[in-house]
């Protein structure tokens, strides 16, 4: 597995225990683990593949921990990141404040990144609207603001967890093109090495 | 607990002529029939370089802790009991609970996973809480709470602040406060700055096992966090709330205490080995030395809490309690079955001020084998994924996957093996290799309590032999469910449990053909070389 080459960097950030693992858990291996949850510890990588028309992209996804402790750490899991899911819990308005963080933290040190933002057990809001904490239209209002997408999933019921990683490898695939143009004289061979850092695309 | 201990004196005559100490030539192998009992030659001895960092067991981790007297005295005295076994305290059993999950994908927690969040929310008032065997609470000097291993921090402050309180009233007197002795409860205090670790405890355990208990909690701390890391928040603020980086830490502490209780490895500072024939043994360590990469460490290849291969930079040990805690922290999360792990981690006896980076995965997702490489670079990530893939490809290739695989099926072996039917049970270290050996329970120890009794047993005999002001050379107890015998020399410690029919006479010639046998078996029970890139 982990010798196949990485496409593209994808990058999973938001408070702890708002469903990061979950989602990958859902989105990689179609399950969902009940109960108490386990915390990641550092970060774990995973790649998938993923068909987009004809092209076959594999993202690399690197779901990190919420815990504080890791956060001096975070630089090395999102650079060079094509993409970050920052995910809030949509039941614990104080995780969306932790995703705006996030969000300025990667507009800071990372243009290149795009952002999705993800409002996750969505179940949990479905069966019981007051449950839900943190408003679907302010959050849309905010992400038209700075150019990011927005979807809202449930790990547990799988509800738009597929749509969220194909809308991020669709978007790679794009922009990646337009990149490779842009930047085909550019690949050195010591960029090889260094690929996941820079991770682009080349064919 | 003290006061139903009754030494009868008996002294212990020469008990066994075969068994006096030879000379032996270093590295001599023979199948002489006393096997050495000098360090380095004894049964599973290394056959060059120690693995691990050469400590003593568990006087290391107590050196700091002012304990007055010599570790050298020669006593030899044996030690009979009648009674029956060390009070065993109230220990509620884990239910498993079956909830019926509507979708096939989802996937039950194990019970352990649901016994944590169970205790963690225990009410403090409640009688459930205080009747628990053995409490480890853990404060700022600011007296404000860090870590309770039942009930929640928040509703402890107060109790926590009273404890703060009592060690500053002594220090207050230019003194430290060890331990307070009540009736049937100790509380032993570990003073390390910028933190207090308190253990209260009706196990029967001494003073010196807890202190050893509490060093590793406090030793987990700095493997999450850094020494330095850890001054810096206090000195920046003395009421800093250190839960906030410790959050989500929870399980690696709660296991690490468990595994104190259960596994004989962190009471004898020493690993065991999986059992494996000495040949796919070699492919597996070459394999892994092989795969190395320009800053690794070290790589550690294990089945469960099983060592089946270290391999490690030239000059550099890796200490028993840095691989316990290696260990339980690949084994305290799910995350490492997801994907591959990448995590920084101190090794808090092999530097305490900086952090390693570990890629922890298992070779295949259903496998137990854990592959954990540490290297001294954080952008490292992709060269030891790299390693990874080298290690299993070669592996596959050279066909030992499979036999390794198939060694995890038995990962232990009956006692029946040795060939003494009053033989039920028994732990091996050798120390010169840091490694022990055990076979696996049997039956009338196949519960969890029964077996935690053993463990306490075997703790108590340690204990003995450890004795900071007079240890003992051997020592031989009797309850009424069990005979046992604890045993050191410079090479091996060793402690034997028997059927409560056995006699002295015959766990003394017992253990002479026990060691012949580890002699026989030495290559499969332990790691005789140890390999470096
Ligand atoms: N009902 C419901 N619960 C969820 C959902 N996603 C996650 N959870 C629960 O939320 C808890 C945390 O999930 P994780 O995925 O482990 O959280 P995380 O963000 O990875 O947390 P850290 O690794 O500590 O940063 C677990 O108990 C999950 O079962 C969801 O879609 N619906
Ligand atoms: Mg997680």
């Amino acid at each position: 597995m982990s010798a196949m080459r990485i496409d593209a960097k994808v990058v999973m950030l938001g408070k702890e225990s708002v469903g990061k693992t979950s989602l990958v858990e859902r989105y990689v291996h179609h399950r969902f683990l009940v109960g108490p949850y386990q915390n990641t510890i550092g970060a774990a990588f995973v790649a998938k593949s993923i068909s987009v028309g004809d092209k076959v992209i594999t993202l690399g996804i690197w779901d990190t921990a919420g815990s504080e402790r890791y956060e001096a750490m975070s630089r090395i899991y999102y650079r060079g990141a094509r993409a970050a899911i920052v995910c809030y819990d949509l039941t614990d308005n104080s995780s969306f404040q932790r995703a705006r963080f996030w969000v300025k933290e990667l507009q800071t040190f990372e243009e290149h990144c795009k952002i999705y933002l993800c409002g996750t057990k969505n179940d949990l809001v479905e069966g019981d609207r007051s449950a839900r904490q943190v408003d679907y239209h302010d959050v849309q209002d905010f992400v038209e603001e700075i150019g990011a997408q927005h979807f809202e999933t449930s790990s547990k019921t799988g509800n738009n967890v597929d749509a969220l990683f194909t809308k991020v490898a669709e978007d790679f695939s794009n922009s990646a093109f337009e990149l490779l143009s842009a930047e085909e004289k550019g690949v050195n061979l010591d960029q090889k090495k260094n690929s996941y850092l820079y991770s682009c695309c080349h064919h | 607990m003290a006061a139903d201990v009754h030494s009868k004196g008996v002294t212990w005559d020469t008990p066994n002529g075969n068994l006096a100490p030879v000379e032996h030539l270093p590295n001599s192998r023979s199948e002489s029939p006393t096997p050495g009992l000098v360090e380095g030659t004894e049964p599973g001895a290394s056959q060059e370089r120690a693995m691990f960092a050469h400590t003593q067991s568990f006087e290391d981790l107590t050196a700091d802790v002012e304990l007055t007297g010599s570790h050298h005295s020669e006593v030899e005295e044996v030690e009979e009991e009648q009674q029956g076994g060390l009070e065993g305290g109230v220990e509620g059993g884990v239910e498993g609970e079956g909830g019926g999950g509507e979708d096939a994908a989802v996937v039950e927690p194990k019970p352990e996973v649901q016994a944590v969040v169970r205790e963690k929310e225990e009410d403090v008032t409640s009688e459930t809480w205080r009747s628990h065997k053995k409490h480890v609470f853990v404060l700022s000097e600011a007296g404000k709470p860090i870590y309770t291993r039942y009930g929640s921090e928040e509703a402890l402050s107060s109790t926590m602040g009273v404890m703060m309180a009592l060690v500053s009233f002594v220090e207050a007197d230019k003194n430290v406060i060890l331990s307070i002795h009540a009736d049937g409860f100790r509380v032993v205090f570990l003073r390390k700055s910028p933190l207090v670790l308190v253990c209260v405890s009706r196990s029967g355990q001494s003073d010196g096992e807890l202190w050893r208990e509490l060093h590793y909690v406090y030793y987990q701390i700095l493997s999450l966090l850094t020494l330095p890391q850890l001054q810096r928040v206090f000195q920046q603020r003395q009421s800093f709330d250190l839960r906030r980086l410790l959050s989500g830490s929870e399980r690696v502490t709660a296991g690490l205490l468990r595994l104190l209780e259960m596994d004989a490895g962190l009471m004898l500072n020493a690993t065991m080995s999986l059992p494996l024939c000495s040949t796919t043994r070699n492919v597996v360590c070459t394999s892994l030395q092989a795969a190395s990469s320009k800053n690794l460490v070290f790589s550690v290849l294990l089945a469960g809490s099983r060592l089946v291969a270290l391999i490690r930079k030239k000059e550099q040990h890796l200490h028993h309690t840095d691989l316990h805690l290696l260990s339980n922290l690949a084994a305290s999360s799910s995350s490492f079955r997801q994907g591959e792990g990448w995590t920084p981690v101190c090794l808090p006896k092999f530097n305490a001020s900086g952090f390693f980076h570990a890629h922890i995965s298992y070779l295949e997702q259903a496998s137990d084998l854990c592959l954990i490489l540490v290297s001294t670079d954080r952008e490292d990530f992709f060269n030891l994924s790299d390693c990874k893939q080298r290690f299993l490809d070669r592996l596959k290739k050279r066909n030992v996957y499979q036999a390794l695989q198939e060694a995890l099926h038995t990962p232990t072996y009956p006692v029946s093996q040795v060939g003494i039917p009053e033989l039920w049970h028994f732990v091996y270290k050798s120390k010169s290799s840091g490694l022990y050996t055990s076979p696996e329970l049997p039956v009338p120890y196949r519960t969890e309590e029964e077996q935690e009794r053993l463990m306490e047993l075997y703790r108590y005999l340690h204990s003995r032999l450890h004795h900071p002001t007079r240890p003992l050379r051997s020592i031989y107890r009797c309850t009424n469910t069990e005979n046992l015998l604890g045993w050191s020399t410079s090479g091996f410690e060793l402690y034997l449990c028997f059927s409560p029919l056995a006699t002295k006479a015959l766990a003394m010639s017992a253990v002479t053909k026990l060691l012949k046998w580890i002699r026989k078996e030495e290559d499969r029970l332990f790691i005789l070389n140890s390999l470096t890139y």
